[in-house]
């Protein structure tokens, strides 16, 4: 047993590589040599984690990646528990259909941070996800419970069918974000383009929002300036295509 | 034993078990945290006839509470674990709920034993309540006409100790209530304690039952009431014509020994006679508190 598992990029993939075994709760009961033998898809190839990261450390549910992996895919993808943190980039799917724990990725990620499946109703169903750069398209997109959090900007549709849940965005949000959402708060500290299916409820200091950015602040490290914490948001209600019952709060200042 | 001169009677404070919760109360100003917490301790000064009993324990910088705003932190004391959540529904949703710019934490987040008291208070949001889950702990939204109220779902719950005491024996009523300011002085803030009677200061202590009326659980301590001294077996000395009394509720019986270290000796002051506390032969309660072995 050790303190963490890392991974160390050692032949960077040339194509897409699709890495959904490496789970922060799966590691806590493999050794180095089992975590090595997990299975990948490397350009729709079968192959072993082993192939492409040095393994160090094992039965651990604290795992570090070190490397720029913008071709990784689905890293976290189902996890249930445990810190997975990445040093570099990351491709798609980051915390993909996740249940728990957290996820810490030190630069940008792909489309669909925590998303859902290929046909599935539902994203991820619990845990956080902090991205502190940019993400992709659909990061959020039909959650049902947990966090992600953005410090950079975000593409398109951010949150879009959200069941549950919370998304903030420190950085701009493409366009679509929250369409069709049913529950669920999206936060914006800056601008964010909103659907015309959202209507404007009022301006308010969200007590939940200052709570949740001091908790980035202090779990997280997330640098988020004090006028954001006992700001004021103007609430927007919707998807009333939807069931309405969520909102995107955006900060209109202190 | 004597301490300023003041005799520190041989004697010990006998105490009961409680259950106690602690409601951290924030507000946009400590002022409005202050309104609520007062509202919410109110009419809770004893068991015997409040059903609860609850009090401030101290001021909280903005720094030290869950949302950094100023804050203040509540005990909230009851004689079983039915009725502390019974208790605190009613009070909370009646003092706290409305209240303007508030909001309700949990001040006991590791202990295991869980109320649901933020669960409870949810339905008045009519179904438009909402919840998050931040750091692993669920809060409640519920929109108010102000804004939002946000409360903790949970509420930790301790044994607690209920009945802490000493009596300040005086040779006047003037130098009883000095001394007894003195003493609440000295324990206000200390942590995991309050003193739930008004101003932390008990005029009216009480013996169990009654002599004549069967349906009093409680009825005046004639034995310290000094206009009574001809009529009764007095335990009052000579010269004593006033006793006010300081009654403790705590966490833990350690912090109230460590109130009572800090209060007796401040209350020992000029024209106090001696100070004693009331016991009930160790038949109340199972927390002995020996006034000369906390003092040693």
């Amino acid at each position: 047993m050790s303190d963490a598992v890392t991974l160390s990029l050692a032949e960077p993939p040339t194509q897409a590589l699709i890495a959904d075994c490496i789970a922060a709760d799966r590691f806590a009961g493999l050794d180095a040599k089992a975590i090595a033998e997990l299975p990948v898809v490397h350009g729709g190839r079968p192959g072993t984690l082993g192939e492409f990261f040095k393994v160090r450390g094992g039965h651990s549910s604290v795992v570090r990646i070190e490397g720029d992996l913008p071709q990784v895919e689905a890293i976290g993808a189902g996890m249930a528990g445990g810190e997975l943190t990445i040093d570099g980039s990351v491709g798609r799917d980051l915390g993909l259909a996740m249940s728990g724990g957290r996820i810490d990725a030190r630069s940008h990620a792909g489309d669909n941070v925590g998303g859902a499946r290929p046909g599935a109703a539902r994203g991820m169903t619990g845990g956080e996800i902090i991205v502190r750069g940019n993400v992709g398209d659909e990061a959020g997109a039909r959650m049902r419970r947990g966090l992600v959090v953005v410090t950079g900007d975000a593409g398109r549709g951010t949150g879009q069918g959200m069941i549950a849940g919370t998304v903030v965005l420190l950085g701009k949000a493409g366009p679509g974000a929250g369409r069709f959402l049913k529950r669920g708060s999206i936060v914006a500290l800056a601008p964010i383009d909103r659907p015309g299916t959202f209507r404007y409820a009022c301006t308010y200091r969200p007590p939940h929002v200052g709570l949740l950015l001091r908790y980035l602040r202090g779990r997280a490290g997330a640098q988020i300036a004090d006028r954001y914490m006992a700001g004021r948001y103007e609430r927007y209600c919707g998807d009333l295509a939807e069931l309405g019952k969520g909102e995107i709060l955006q900060w209109a200042g202190e | 034993m004597k301490i300023n001169g003041v005799a520190i009677a041989d004697t010990f404070a006998e105490a009961f078990t409680m259950r106690v919760a602690r409601i951290v109360i924030t507000g946009r100003t400590v002022k409005w945290a202050r309104e609520a917490a007062t509202k919410l301790t109110g009419f809770a000064t004893s068991v015997i006839g409040c059903k609860c009993e609850a009090g401030i324990e101290r001021e909280l910088a903005a720094a030290d509470t869950p949302d950094g705003r100023p804050g203040i932190s509540v005990l909230f004391f009851t004689m079983d674990k039915q009725s502390l959540p019974e208790q605190l529904i009613v009070r909370l949703g009646q003092t706290v709920l409305t209240c303007p710019t508030t909001a309700c934490f949990d001040g006991l987040p590791d202990v295991p034993d869980r109320l649901a008291i933020g669960k409870a208070l949810r339905v008045f949001g009519d179904g438009f309540q909402a919840s998050k889950v931040i750091g692993g702990k669920r809060y409640w939204r519920l929109p108010v006409m102000e804004g939002e109220f946000l409360v903790e779902e949970t509420f930790g719950m301790l044994k607690g100790v209920g009945g802490g005491n000493f009596l300040i024996l005086a040779d006047d009523a003037d130098a009883a209530l000095a001394a007894a300011e003195a003493a609440v002085d000295a324990m206000t803030s200390l942590p995991g304690v309050i003193l739930p009677f008004p101003g932390g200061v008990v005029r009216s202590g009480s013996k169990v039952g009654s002599k004549r009326y069967k349906s009093m659980v409680a009825t005046t301590n004639d034995p310290f009431d000094p206009t009574l001294r001809a009529i009764t077996e007095s335990q009052l000395p000579d010269g004593v014509n006033s006793v006010l009394e300081i009654v403790l509720d705590g966490t833990d019986a350690s912090s109230i020994e460590a109130a009572m270290r800090a209060g007796i000796p401040a209350a020992c002051l000029p024209g106090v006679n001696a100070i004693t506390a009331a016991n009930f032969g160790g038949k109340l309660g199972p927390h002995h508190f020996h006034l000369r072995k906390i003092l040693a």
